[in-house]
């Protein structure tokens, strides 16, 4: 009776009762997280090992790390490096997701960020290969956005305010928009220094890979890498550079004129800007690259990253498909490290770490190089190919005095 | 006893249909847990912070935190619904004459229950797969409760069995399968593991897109069989035909909404838009379209079985006529609204 009445609702009951019944056998006990050993690093450097090597050896390094750093549930500091990170902070982002009886937040980094920068901070996380670019790898100790010159760490200001306002064009998101909550202006605060432990653990876990490889002690060596590294993040500050203040409303003559001169200084041999962006800044110039993280393991490697034969085997460590960095179309105006003129001035000034994008030749004593107020009138050409100016008549004027006022 | 307008029956759809309204929004809160990843805001279960349910001060709840108000909501919410179950089930039991019926109603009371058991382990255990299971059970149980509502209606005691070859009703039901599918990959793609690798995500998200695609298919060869003149005895199958594929449209629409509002797209540089389009981490209009796209999925699954179940069981052409023109008042079915030629409408208003 039951069956003929309904046809799909015996298979229905079944449905739910399997339901029911794999969530006991499906192993509910939560599993300790783990950091991935970086097996793609280890795998670039010592190309002919075994699968059974290579993965031997990202272990090693990995324990040697997590007898200083921890783990992503219970994560440590060791002593003897500088105090770069607060460990009531980092804790605060490690671990699993939830409140504790006294509804202190923990597991910030998991609920926001792991979707996409993985548990160890490695990019890798479930929705990576989808993305474009791929999410940042902290391993590395490279960022792009940031006030200090290539090679140096970013400083804490420099994280927050890529957490506060995402990555335009990218899947890196604003968190900002949660500032109404009072706690959220110390969880980003708090996050920035989990970002800072995360990639101060993976680059000591890289350099102790090459210190293995090339067959020195480790266990001796981590320490040492350690404190070198940590000691890299506290520099940070001191190489921060503050952008001069910059022109935002303009005598229309003097702002063409400037545009004018900032367009000659683009289209030139000395700078190369529109060998990779274009004659017209629209992101079609000839010269298209792979950033650093891709190069570690391909070009580096021996590998070419053109060649989805060579490249296609390293899959199996971990590597997404190479894609490249290419240069940005200008005229869309979406600046990543900040929309004012300041910003864009310290792209230039400083170029882009880890992606091709190049600081600007200075022109100091008899180097040949742009001077001050050429890198002005540049970052005037550029800014305007995304902010265009009526010339002359009054609507520029306008136009001037709403930028002036939304910045 | 079994005379289609017997008002204890009416009774009985009166209780379903409410118990089944409630349950929806239960499940956008369900979903809202999931988008804020709130599941372990409150770290206790059945109590909250040490509180009883029930007695958990209302200014704690509501000017907390935003995924504390969302999870200690939900669980109210939850409860309200269980206690609606359980007067559904009093309700069927002293007035339906249906011996089955009644016994989907106490199904539907122990799935409610099993339901809120589940989502207290997943708590106690702090096990994602167990939120998971939970997100998936969850529009069934809502299916569920839908159906018990469908059985109770006036319409289904006056139709019978379909007899002969039933198509449509074939294909809805493989809709229906579809979307329960379409359901389990998406609760993966919300509730994915950190561990799992990029590439297994991402043929999750391939998937679900195929999947999406057959969905289509299906509702739009649905919405063509049932304008199809040849079949005649369709016509009544186009109200929930229609409704489907409103949501499916709508639910595709939410999915790339939801995929923007999560990740931005690849393929940024098209427009100045998208070049400028920043993701906005926990925002409140975002968490509301993927939300929204969690509970219209659960609205596709009740709205195939909706049709599955008319396609099934038919009302008799004459039979509905008749039954039509004796209560045109409560009658929301469509076969009632058949009745009404569209030209005689606007006689009518002039
Ligand atoms: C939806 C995916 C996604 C989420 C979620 C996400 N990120 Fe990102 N993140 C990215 C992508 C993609 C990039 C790389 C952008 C680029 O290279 O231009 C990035 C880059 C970064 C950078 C590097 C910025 C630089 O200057 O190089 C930091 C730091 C960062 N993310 C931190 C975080 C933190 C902390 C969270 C969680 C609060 C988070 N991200 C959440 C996708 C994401
Ligand atoms: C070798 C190629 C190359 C050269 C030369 C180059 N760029 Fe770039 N530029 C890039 C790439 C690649 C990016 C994108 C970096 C990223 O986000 O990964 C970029 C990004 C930018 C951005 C966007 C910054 C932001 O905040 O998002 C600006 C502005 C810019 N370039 C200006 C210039 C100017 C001005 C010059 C000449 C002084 C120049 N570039 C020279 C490759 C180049
Ligand atoms: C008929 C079509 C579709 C149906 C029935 C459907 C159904 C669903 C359901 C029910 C969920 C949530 C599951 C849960 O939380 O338990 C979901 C999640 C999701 N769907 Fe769809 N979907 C459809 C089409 C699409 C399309 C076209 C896209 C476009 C990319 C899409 C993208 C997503 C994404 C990204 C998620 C995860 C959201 C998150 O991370 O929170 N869906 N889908």
């Amino acid at each position: 009776m039951f069956s003929k009445q309904i046809p799909p609702l015996n298979s229905f009951f079944l449905l739910l009762l399997a339901l029911w019944a794999s969530a006991f056998f499906s192993g509910c006990t939560p599993q300790e997280a783990s950091f991935r050993p970086n097996e793609l690093h280890v795998a670039s450097l010592s190309q002919d090992s075994t699968d059974q090597q290579v993965s031997e050896l990202a272990k090693t390094a990995s324990n040697h790390v997590e007898e200083l750093f921890g783990t992503p549930d219970s994560p440590k500091w060791p002593s003897e490096i500088a105090d770069i990170v607060d460990m009531v902070k980092v804790k605060r982002s490690a671990g699993p997701v939830g409140r504790d009886k006294s509804k202190v937040e923990y597991g910030l980094f998991r609920k926001h960020c792991v979707q996409c920068h993985g548990t160890t901070g490695d990019g890798q996380g479930p929705a990576a290969a989808l993305l474009a670019p791929y999410p940042r790898d902290f391993r590395r100790g490279s960022f792009k956005f940031k006030s200090t010159p290539i090679g140096k760490k970013p400083t804490h200001s420099d994280l927050v305010r890529t957490l506060e306002k995402g990555l335009p064009g990218t899947g890196m998101p604003a968190f900002g928009t949660l500032n109404h909550s009072v706690e959220f202006a110390e969880d980003i605060d708090a996050l920035a220094h989990y970002v800072r432990y995360l990639s101060v653990r993976g680059e000591v876990e890289r350099r102790v890979i090459s210190a293995i490889v090339n067959q020195e002690n480790a266990a001796e060596q981590a320490k040492i890498i350690a404190s070198k590294v940590a000691e890299s993040w506290a520099m940070a500050d001191s190489f921060s550079v503050k952008p001069p203040r910059l022109i935002t409303t303009w005598v229309p003559e003097d702002q063409t004129a400037a545009i004018e001169r900032g367009k000659a200084i683009f289209l030139s041999e000395l700078t190369a800007c529109s060998k990779c962006h274009g004659k017209l800044g629209d992101g079609n110039g000839t010269s298209q690259d792979y950033d650093e993280w891709t190069k570690d393991w391909t070009i580096r490697a021996g590998i070419d990253p053109n060649k989805k034969a060579e490249w296609k085997p390293m899959k199996r460590f971990g590597a997404l498909k190479p894609v490249l960095d290419s240069a940005r179309n200008l005229t869309l105006g979406a600046f990543r490290g900040g929309e004012t003129r300041e910003d864009v001035y310290l792209r230039i000034v400083l170029g882009i770490e880890g992606s091709p994008m190049p600081a600007i030749a200075r022109k100091e004593n008899d180097n040949p190089g742009i001077t001050e107020e050429g890198i002005r009138d540049l970052v005037e050409y550029v800014y305007s190919l995304s902010n265009p100016v009526t010339s002359g008549a009054a609507p520029s004027n306008e136009k001037g005095a709403e930028h002036e006022q939304s910045n | 006893m079994n005379s289609p307008t017997n008002p204890r029956h009416a009774l009985v759809y009166l209780a379903a249909a409410l118990v089944t309204v409630l349950t929806f929004p239960l499940i956008w809160l369900g979903g809202l847990v999931t988008t804020h990843d709130a599941g372990m805001a409150v770290p206790d279960w059945p109590g909250t912070f040490g509180y009883n349910l029930f007695l958990y001060p209302i200014s704690a709840w509501v000017y907390g935190p935003f995924d504390l108000f969302v999870e200690h909501g939900h669980r109210l919410l939850a409860s309200v619904v269980g206690l609606f179950a359980i007067v559904l089930c009093v309700i069927a039991y002293r007035n339906e004459s249906r011996g089955w019926l009644v016994k989907v109603c106490f199904l539907f009371l122990g799935a409610i229950i099993a339901q809120g058991v589940l989502g207290g382990v997943r708590v106690l255990l702090d096990a994602r797969t167990i939120a998971m299971i939970h997100g998936c059970s969850g529009p069934l149980v809502f299916a569920l409760g839908s159906f018990i509502a469908m059985a109770s209606s006036k319409r289904w005691r006056l139709a019978s069995p379909k007899t002969g070859s039933n198509g449509l009703g074939r294909v809805a039901v493989m809709l229906l399968v579809v979307s329960i599918g379409q359901l389990f990959v998406g609760a993966h793609l919300r509730h994915s593991l950190p561990t799992w690798r990029p590439l297994f995500f991402m043929s999750l998200v391939h998937t679900h897109l195929l999947m999406a695609t057959l969905i289509l298919l299906a509702v739009l060869y649905i919405a063509v069989l049932v304008r199809n003149s040849a079949n005649s005895d369709n016509r009544e199958l186009r109200t929930p035909a229609n409704a489907l594929l409103v949501i499916v449209i709508l639910q595709i629409l939410l999915g790339f909404a939801t995929w923007v509002a999560n990740y931005a797209t690849p393929w940024v540089e098209l427009t100045p838009w998208l070049a400028k389009y920043t993701v906005q981490g926990k925002g409140f209009w975002e968490s509301m379209i993927v939300t929204g796209h969690q509970a219209t999925g659960s609205l596709l699954i009740v709205c195939s079985l909706w049709l599955a179940c008319r396609a099934y069981r038919r009302v008799p052409v004459e039979q509905s006529a008749e039954h039509s023109l004796a209560s045109l008042s409560n009658e929301s079915e469509s076969t009632a609204r058949k009745s009404f030629r569209p030209e005689s409408v606007s006689v009518g208003v002039e």
